[in-house]
Order: C-alpha cells, then sequence, then structure tokens
C-alpha cells in the first residue's frame, strides 16, 4: 500500500525533478553563453569598470574602502598574469609562422607607433602648458597607451579579415611597451632596496633548468620562477606587475599561427593550462576594472581633458603623420589598407583603456590627480565609437556598400 | 505707527534666522595665544583677493596673528617672477610688511617649483610640519598622497604631544560645494590616521566657497577656498553642513586659547559670516570610528 502510493505521488515528483533539471540545464546553458559571450568579446573589463562607477558615484565610502583594500592584490599580484599573458600572445606570435614573425611587417607600425607617442604626448604637454597644471605632469606617459585588445576586438568586428587589424596589434604593441619601459621603474613605493637583479637572475637560471629537464607543466614555472622574480621587481622599486615578463619567453608553449588575440584549441596539457590562465586572467581583469575604474563624475578637470584631447586626437594624428613620414621615408603599407582604413585604425587605437589605467595607478598615487587622470582614460572609450562612426561614414568593411 | 511696528516686527522675524545662524563669538586675542588667519584659493591677482588682503591687514589692528595659513591654488595661471608679485606680495604687502609668515599647501594650479619660493615658507618641501605655541600644524600635498607622504605623516602624528593637532591641504575630505564636494577616496586614506592620531581641525579649500562641517569622528572641517576665487551659490547644504558662506570672497581669523579654538570668518567686506568656538576633544573620550 505505502509502495503503491508512493508509486502514485512518485510520478508527479519525478516530472517535477526532471522539469527542475531540465530548468537547471537550460539555465547552465545560458549562464555559460553568457559567459562565454563576455570572455570572448573582451567584456570582463567593460563590465567590472561599469560597476564601479555605478557603486563609485551611489555608495563611495563602501566602494573606495574596498577598492584600497583590494588594490595591492589586484594590480600589483593579480595585473602580473595580465602581463604575462600579453609577453605570451606577443613571444608566440613572433615565432616562425606568427603573425608577427617578419620584421618587414614592423618596420610602418613602428614609425606609426613613434607617430601616436609623439602626437599623444605632444599634446597633452601643450594641455599642460597652456593649462598651467605643473602637477599633472607625471601622468604623461598615461597618453602612451593602447588597449590593445579593445583596438583588436573592435577592428576585427568593423574591418573583419584585414590587414589593417595585425598593423593596429603592432602599433599598439609598440606603444604600450614604450609606456610600460617608463612606466615600470616610476612605481610608487615606500623605499626601494638594491639586490633585486641577482633574484631575477636566479629566477631565469631556475626556469632554463626546469626547461631543460623537460617540465611542460606551466604552473611550476610561473610559482617557483615567477615569485621569485616578483619579489625582485618589488625589491628594487619597479612595478611587480611586469616581474613574469622575463619569464615568459622561457615558459612551454605551443607555437601560433593565428591572431595574437585569437583563442587556440584547447588541445593538449600546455594549451589546456594557457585556457585555464586566460580565464583566470579574465577574472583579474573584471577585478582590475572593478578595483580601478571607480571614480565620481565630478571628478573631471584639467587632466582629463588632457588625456581625453591627447588620446583622441593627438595619437591619432600621431599615427597619421608618422604613417605620412614612413611613406616619404619608402615604407609600404600592408595590402589593401590606406588612408581611409588608416583612419580607422589610428582611432580604434585612441582608447587607452585598461593600459592606461595600469599606468595611471602606477604613475599617480591616490588622490584628485589620478581620479581626474581616470575620467579621461575612461572617456577615451569614446574614440572606439568615433572609429565605428568613421568606419560607418567612409563604407568601409562590414558597412562596405 | 502701527504700519510701522508690523515692518520692525516682520524684519525681526526675519533677520532671526541670520542672527541664529552666526553666533557672534568675540575673539578674545589674548596676549599668549596662538592667533592666525587662513586662506584658500586665493591667487588670482584680481581685485576680490586684494580686497581679502586688505581686510585682512585691518583686521590685525585688533587681531595681531603672525601666521597666515594657505590652503593651496596660492598662484593661478602663469606663475613667474612677476605673478609671485602680483598675486601673492602686493596683495598681502601689509601684511608681509609687518613680518606676517605664510605657510602653504600645494594646490592643483600650484607649480610643484613653488615649495621652494621663500615666501610661502615650505622649506622645499611638499608636506612639512611645523609647531607654534600650543599647536603643531600638518601640512599635506593632496594632489597625490604617496605611500612615502602617508608614512611620514603617520609617524609625525606619533610623535607629535601637543595639545593641537592640525592639518591643512587643498582637496577637502568633507565638502557640499556642488563643483568638487568631498574627496572620499581621499578620505578612505587619510581620516583612520587623522582620527587614530587625534587631529583637532582640518582646513582645506578648493571648493571656492566657505564651509565649517559638524563634527566627524571628532574632527571640525572647514573649506575656506574663497579667498580670491568664488562660486556663488555653490554649496549646497546637507545634514554635513554647520555653516556656510558662498555669496562672497572669504578669509579666517583663528585662535588658540588653552582648550579652545576661536574662529571668525569675514567677507571681503569685512561682514562676520560664521564664528565659534571649537573645543579641544582629548583623543580618549572621542566618539569610536
Amino acid at each position: 500500500m505505502n509502495h503503491h502510493h508512493a508509486a502514485v505521488h512518485s510520478r508527479p515528483y519525478a516530472g517535477h525533478v526532471h522539469h527542475a533539471r531540465r530548468e537547471r540545464g537550460t539555465l547552465t546553458r545560458t549562464i555559460h553563453r553568457i559567459f562565454r559571450f563576455v570572455i570572448d568579446r573582451y567584456l570582463a573589463l567593460p563590465i567590472g569598470a561599469a560597476v564601479a562607477l555605478v557603486w563609485a558615484n551611489t555608495a563611495p565610502d563602501a566602494y573606495f574602502t574596498t577598492a584600497h583594500r583590494l588594490a595591492f592584490v589586484v594590480n600589483e599580484v593579480g595585473m602580473a598574469f595580465f602581463f604575462a599573458l600579453l609577453a605570451q600572445e606577443v613571444v608566440d606570435a613572433m615565432m616562425p609562422g606568427g603573425s608577427l614573425h617578419s620584421w618587414r611587417r614592423w618596420t610602418m607600425p613602428l614609425v606609426a607607433a613613434a607617430g601616436g607617442i609623439v602626437g599623444a604626448v605632444a599634446v597633452y604637454w601643450t594641455y599642460l602648458y597652456y593649462g598651467h597644471e605643473d602637477v599633472l605632469s607625471p601622468a604623461w606617459p598615461v597618453a602612451c597607451a593602447v588597449d590593445a585588445a579593445a583596438t583588436y576586438y573592435l577592428l576585427k568586428a568593423i574591418l573583419p579579415r584585414s590587414a589593417a587589424i595585425p598593423f593596429a596589434l603592432l602599433v599598439a604593441i609598440v606603444t604600450d611597451a614604450f609606456g610600460l619601459f617608463v612606466v615600470a621603474p616610476r612605481y610608487l613605493v615606500l623605499e626601494t632596496r638594491i639586490g633585486g637583479a641577482v633574484l631575477v637572475m636566479t629566477a631565469l637560471a631556475a626556469a632554463v633548468v626546469m626547461r631543460a629537464m623537460g617540465v611542460r607543466a606551466f604552473w611550476p614555472y610561473l610559482v617557483f620562477c615567477g615569485a621569485m622574480s616578483w619579489l625582485a621587481f618589488y625589491w628594487e622599486g619597479l612595478h611587480p606587475a611586469f616581474a613574469l615578463i622575463p619569464i615568459v619567453p622561457l615558459l612551454p608553449h605551443e607555437r601560433r599561427t593565428t591572431d595574437v588575440f585569437a583563442n587556440a584549441p584547447d588541445d593538449d596539457a600546455v594549451h589546456h593550462a594557457e585556457h585555464e590562465w586566460h580565464l583566470l586572467v579574465q577574472a583579474i581583469v573584471f577585478l582590475f576594472g572593478l578595483v580601478n575604474a571607480g571614480v565620481m563624475l565630478n571628478d573631471y578637470d584639467t587632466g582629463s581633458w588632457a588625456v581625453l584631447t591627447a588620446q583622441l586626437v593627438g595619437r591619432p594624428a600621431g599615427i597619421l603623420a608618422g604613417v605620412g613620414f614612413g611613406l616619404l621615408a619608402g615604407l609600404h603599407l600592408p595590402k589593401h589598407v590606406g588612408w581611409r582604413e588608416l583612419l580607422v585604425v589610428a582611432l580604434a587605437a585612441s582608447a587607452g583603456f585598461s593600459i592606461a589605467l595600469f599606468f595611471a595607478t602606477g604613475l599617480l598615487a591616490t588622490g584628485p590627480v589620478l581620479a581626474e587622470t581616470k575620467v579621461g582614460i575612461l572617456a577615451s572609450a569614446a574614440g572606439l565609437l568615433i572609429a565605428v562612426s568613421v568606419a560607418r561614414a567612409l563604407h568601409l568593411g562590414r558597412y562596405a556598400r | 505707527m502701527r504700519r510701522r511696528l508690523l515692518v520692525v516686527s516682520l524684519l525681526l522675524v526675519l533677520a532671526r534666522p541670520f542672527a541664529s545662524a552666526v553666533p557672534d563669538t568675540a575673539l578674545p586675542a589674548r596676549a599668549d595665544s596662538l592667533k592666525f588667519g587662513v586662506i584658500g584659493d586665493n591667487g588670482t591677482g584680481d581685485r576680490p583677493e586684494y580686497d581679502v588682503g586688505q581686510q585682512m591687514a585691518a583686521a590685525r589692528t585688533q587681531f595681531p596673528f603672525t601666521l597666515v595659513i594657505m590652503l593651496g591654488d596660492n598662484l593661478y595661471g602663469r606663475q613667474d617672477t612677476q605673478d609671485f608679485a602680483a598675486k601673492f606680495e602686493q596683495p598681502y604687502a601689509a601684511l608681509l610688511g609687518q613680518g606676517v609668515r605664510f605657510r602653504a599647501s600645494l594646490g592643483n594650479h600650484d607649480n610643484q617649483r613653488n615649495r621652494f619660493y621663500p615666501g610661502f615658507n615650505m622649506g622645499g618641501e611638499r608636506y612639512y610640519s611645523y609647531a607654534d605655541k600650543n599647536a603643531r600644524f600638518f601640512v599635506l600635498d593632496s594632489n597625490q598622497m604617496d605611500p612615502r607622504q602617508l608614512a611620514w605623516l603617520e609617524g609625525a602624528l606619533k610623535q607629535s604631544s601637543d595639545p593641537w593637532k592640525i592639518c591643512y591641504f587643498h582637496h577637502p575630505l568633507y565638502s557640499d560645494g556642488g563643483r568638487h564636494g568631498s574627496e572620499v577616496e581621499l578620505r578612505v586614506v587619510l581620516e583612520p590616521l587623522l582620527t587614530k592620531y587625534g587631529v583637532n581641525v582640518v582646513f582645506s579649500g578648493h571648493d571656492h566657497v566657505y564651509e565649517r562641517t559638524k563634527p566627524q569622528r571628532g574632527i571640525t572641517y572647514f573649506v575656506a577656498g574663497s579667498s580670491g576665487e568664488l562660486r556663488k551659490g555653490d554649496v549646497k547644504p546637507s545634514a554635513l553642513t554647520a555653516a556656510y558662506f558662498d555669496q562672497d570672497q572669504a578669509f579666517m581669523l583663528v585662535e588658540i586659547a588653552g582648550d579652545d579654538m576661536f574662529f571668525q570668518t569675514r567677507s571681503r567686506t569685512g561682514r562676520i559670516v560664521d564664528s565659534g568656538i571649537v573645543h579641544r576633544q582629548p583623543l580618549d573620550i572621542r566618539e569610536a570610528p
């Protein structure tokens, strides 16, 4: 009897369970799809930044207290993985078969990047000179920051399969590398000590030995050699977020032949580790946006306009002038890339966003100067929208008639 | 007669809130007390700055202060030798001639090299400390609160056993100014140190108005950023506001006598727009943060 009752009642119950499982499955798939979309479209940072902006302007005390507690772990430790991943992408792409392998491809982008740097910095300094705000002068390297990933994804969307994409990436990489060398030694620390160089050499030697011993796993290099290098950088007063960069060329990796930012299939142990690394970096980038992009909207001031003008006017004008100079010097543009495409490339490279935020937090201490600089950086994302509008107006790429 | 009485009564009723809002607390001007003036965002070189300078000189005949603290933006625009003359030396010529010492902090419009200008008495430092009678002043560069400055501040506050600890810097931790308002991020970094080590009063500028807050965690905050620049009608009073004045340029006169700090805020016409007394609260009886 009891069994019968149980059987009778179990049918609807089983139906509920089945229905609930199906709903859960759908929910999981939806979450997974959203998650994939966010990761594939490089949206973790903008989402983190948007949350930070809303939080900072609605509950500023809670936001800034939380942001300050997390700042060191995210900016000094977590971002080391971000820069290591960027370095890994560049190292891969520079290997035979990689999109950045041939030095010939570098020449024109190098000149364009130099033009962009000179243009942005010149506009920044001119703005300060006439605005009489000498206090903003330490922030000039912020003008030398291009959000390479944002540039890549935008150009991929509006100029698909164009040779303008690797060209723009090279411009971004060269520009950021320049900024990185300027920012690293200007890291604000309480005190600096000597002896870090020995520790870095030890870390590199350990990585060489591990590689010679055939260690294929990814993490021992990061945990052991990376930690040593991080300590060395911190000890010497260099920005520790760049500490993994010297280790990266020694990491076990698979060669890539695709775009720099394209995800390779997760088909072996090394790539699996890289895939995990990608996910970790996305989480870090989200936290980076959350911790650093929160500014109060009334923080805008001269520094905001200086950064914005340098990024949106100085850099694009400089890139175009650089290319003009390169052409006069006998250099060549990639095939099917003309002035119209270049204009879109130059505008797409005008947003500093993640890298600019990172440079700003490395160069400037807490205070209004940092806050107003951040406002300018966030506003420079408008360059991406302008690039889309110009591509549309010029009927380029996906907007071609 | 009836009508006149009505008008007088009406005027008295209308005048009441203003009278109660500005208690006329006289400065005792005791011989042995610490007396100083406060100016902020002054260095325009325009007429109002000169007017404030004249009012300060006039006030000094009754209230012989020997120190003026400057809350930043000591010079606007170009900052060459002739600008130091037009925007600082001439507006305050009478005070400088009487040996009044100016001690400056740096604002966002100040060239960082101005810390070497002898008239600002900064000793070439972005942040520094000095004592006068029973008070110690901690002067900060709030443009950038770097780790070294914070460590220095903590050390200096910890070492100080002076009864009065007064901090001044350019950007306000609490402000109801509509253009800038409170610098919350700076507050998150600075306030724990100020409360922990018993700072009594903080002076700032940046918002071009005058405002006094109700004590926050035992500290009274003043915004006095209208000694040259003025943003008329910019204060949006809140629960934080104890008093404010945003209709004309202003400066402050302060006297520390024993456990009391007397203050008067005067407009550039010499009208008293706020006054009162801040009683020194020993650290152990303040409300817990």
